[in-house]
């Protein structure tokens, strides 16, 4: 494998990841429970009882699943545990609240006219949701709404990173969320499908939470980097994952004798047969979590949640490309 | 962080100089009923962007010649276009696709029963997929959707990337074309205001939209020389409160407590700042919030208080990087522009705002944005004079 080529635009000092919450289609949070793309969506009204305490009325699906994914995240979290501290939101969409759009767009355009509900246009705003959460989660200060297609995760946790590594905020909830909305012919245009492209997966949707911080005490795990790179494909995107593992041995964030660390891929919607062959020939285990949350923008966030809760002692490397063929690549340890 | 270079198309014109030499000189036109084909409700009134071609072209026309404007200004190469950082802001991404589409379905199907309208465009992320497409910039690509404070955020959030080294250059893009969905939106929130756009006017009663869309390129290092000025951000703020879903409450104190953390960040006290570049969207609530944070923040010696909105319109997600543009282009001219829309003093607020032109000096200019969200946007520019 030629190392030489990769071009690792970023280093990044390691973030102990304190809580983790991923959400899929069948809406139940931190479990792997079977659905289908004809049923969907699936009403959220339960899970917002179970989750908020109390409906949401006002709010739309989107708002919503971003209120319980988030939620779910910080009951696994010691408890009061953004009490007193400085914490950014950082919320990742593709999609954003399409749910409340749709609805408000088409009474606009409607024959017989008519006034739209106001209140279907103001959550109707992309970061109307994160203003959801930061109230419930009493959260003032730095509060963003990223959105930048497939790689919209991806760009919230180097976003979040960033700013936990200058010591504006100590504690970063990043997460990221879409919905599935109908047809699902349309939601595969908006995803940058093309008719007859194959998907590995159903079209799906989710809400999906990682809290950060500086601190190692009680970690579940280590978000170690962030690298959009570009161009990258099959043996060289392995390489780089292969040096982001020496990177952790050689800083010390994971023992030498790493053979006895478990190796987890993950790969992502826009992975090629040949990619992920690639990751698996060189000893990695590749864990497809896409079956259980199907095909969004925003997949990685469960994929990495979820794979940050289920394995112990292991070494995380998710991977996915945009439509012009250029990866982001995320690297955990737990 | 310096500021290499800009541009803007508004409803002022295709370019910031254009845009700026208007609004210096007076030619400025209150919003009106648009002509876009794709504008289904021909009684708003708002800042369109002058233009013969389809709607989703004339947008993507908009868009080409505010980045190409912004390029040739600070005289990037390709290869240092291709090694920046993309952020854009919007609220609408490219939503005026879905818009024009079914606009025209209808239009060429007299009396027949025409299909809801889909949403087809891919998210707001879509819009710097297209620039980085177009343009080769290959460097990391994000998009703050995040109501009026869009590009202003992502302004703020180019300056904390610079500094820490994440990234060499930052391309900050603003787009906003017109849609019938903000429009709408903001008047069944009894927001827009039908007669005229009047920041911080006693008899204003709302807001109006304009369309545009602009780009600032920001750097680390010194910037080659370009025009008659060097400026720089210095000190920026970004800040969520939530308090309210559409308002940033009345009393000013938020407002205060944004531009206070601005000043500190800038290391500078409020009597050197040289003017303020306001948000004034001429909202009842917003303008009194905002002019009573001046107040407590400036008290009496309250320095020339201008905004923007009386001119173009009120941008969206655009706004920040449009009104920062539009404003850099004003101080290369040497002035500072007028306010536009206001004729009485609202008591509750205090003061007017500046309705001359002025001198520019080299100084600190301040700038402010709410949005949407509780959410707030500040940073300072500093203007210096070039000396061969």
């Amino acid at each position: 494998m030629n190392k030489k080529n990769i071009h690792v635009e970023h280093s990044f000092s390691t973030l102990s990841v304190l809580a983790t919450g991923y959400l899929g289609p069948a809406l139940v949070p931190n479990r792997d429970l079977p659905w289908e793309e004809k049923n969907l969506p699936h009403p959220p009204e339960g899970l917002v009882q179970e989750i908020l305490g109390q409906p949401l009325r006002r709010a739309g699906r989107f708002i919503k699943l971003v209120c319980c994914g988030a939620l779910a995240c910080l009951r696994s979290a010691p408890e009061k545990i953004l009490q007193d501290k400085k914490t950014g939101i950082f919320l990742a969409t593709g999609l954003g609240n399409i749910d409340e759009i749709l609805p408000f767009i088409t009474q606009v355009f409607k024959h017989d006219g008519g006034y739209p509900s106001p209140n279907q246009f103001a959550n109707s705003v992309s970061n109307a949701a994160a203003f959801y959460l930061a109230k419930r989660c009493d959260v003032k200060g730095l509060v963003l709404t990223v959105s930048q297609e497939e790689f919209s995760f991806e760009s919230a946790l180097w976003l979040a990173q960033t700013y936990l590594e200058a010591g504006e905020i100590e504690l970063a909830l990043v997460g990221g969320c879409d919905v599935f909305t109908p047809t699902v012919e349309e939601y595969r245009e908006r995803m940058n499908f093309h008719p007859g492209d194959v998907c590995v997966a159903p079209m799906g949707e989710g809400s999906s939470w990682l809290l950060l911080g500086r601190s190692e005490n009680r970690s579940v795990g280590r978000l170690l980097s962030v690298n959009l790179e570009i161009g990258f494909a099959g043996e060289t995107q392995v390489a780089l994952g292969q040096q982001k593992l020496e990177e952790m041995v050689l800083t010390g964030n994971l023992p030498e004798n790493e053979e006895k660390i478990r190796r987890i891929f993950l790969p992502g919607f826009r992975l090629s047969d040949t990619d992920r062959a690639a990751w698996a020939s060189d000893g990695w285990e590749v864990d497809d979590y896409l079956p259980f949350c199907g095909i969004s923008p925003t997949a990685s966030a469960f994929g990495l949640a979820r794979a940050l809760s289920l394995y112990r002692s292991a070494s995380i490397v998710h991977c996915n490309k945009d439509a012009h063929g250029k990866s982001a690549l995320i690297a955990a340890s737990t | 962080m310096n500021i290499r270079g800009w541009g803007a198309v508004t409803a002022l014109g295709w370019s910031t100089d254009e845009s700026a030499q208007n609004l210096l000189a007076g030619r400025v036109r209150q919003g009106s009923v648009c002509v876009s084909s794709h504008l289904t409700n021909r009684d708003f009134k708002a800042y369109e962007v002058s233009g013969d071609d389809n709607p989703l072209e004339k947008s993507f026309r908009m868009l080409d010649a505010s980045i190409t404007e912004a390029f040739v200004r600070g005289g990037l190469s390709e290869s240092e276009i291709a090694e920046s950082a993309l952020l854009v802001g919007t609220t609408g991404g490219i939503f005026i696709r879905n818009e024009f589409e079914f606009t025209e379905f209808v239009r060429s199907h007299p009396g027949g029963e025409s299909p809801a309208i889909a949403c087809r465009n891919r998210g707001p992320g879509e819009v710097a997929d297209r620039i980085a497409q177009k343009y080769g910039i290959r460097g990391q690509k994000l998009t703050f959707s995040m109501a009026c404070v869009s590009s202003s955020h992502a302004m703020v959030a180019a300056a904390q990337l610079l500094a820490q080294g994440k990234i060499k250059r930052a391309i900050v893009v603003g787009f906003e074309p017109l849609l019938n969905l903000t429009l709408q939106g903001f008047a069944s929130l009894l927001l827009y205001d039908a007669e005229a756009c009047r920041p911080f006017c006693n008899t204003r009663s709302g807001m109006q939209i304009g369309e545009a869309s602009s780009c600032v390129i920001l750097e680390q290092e010194a910037v080659p020389a370009s025009g008659n000025h060097s400026f720089s951000l210095v000190g920026g703020c970004l800040y969520n409160d939530n308090s309210s879903l559409t308002s940033a409450g009345t009393n000013g104190e938020l407002v205060e407590k944004i531009l206070s953390q601005t000043l500190d960040k800038a290391g500078l006290a409020a009597g050197r700042i040289v003017a303020v570049k306001a948000h004034g969207t001429g909202t009842r609530d917003n303008d009194l919030s905002e002019g009573r944070g001046l107040v407590r923040v400036f008290g009496e010696k309250m320095p020339p208080v201008i905004s923007l909105k009386g001119a173009i319109g009120h941008c969206l997600g655009a706004a920040g990087a449009v009104e920062t543009a539009l404003w850099l282009s004003c101080l290369e001219e040497g002035k500072l522009p007028r306010s536009f829309g206001f004729a009485e003093v609202d008591p509750e607020i205090g003061f007017a705002p500046s309705l001359e032109n002025r001198q520019a000096p080299d100084g600190a200019y301040l700038f402010a944005f709410f949005g949407f969200g509780g959410t707030c946007t500040s940073y300072i520019i500093t203007k210096t004079g070039r000396h061969e």
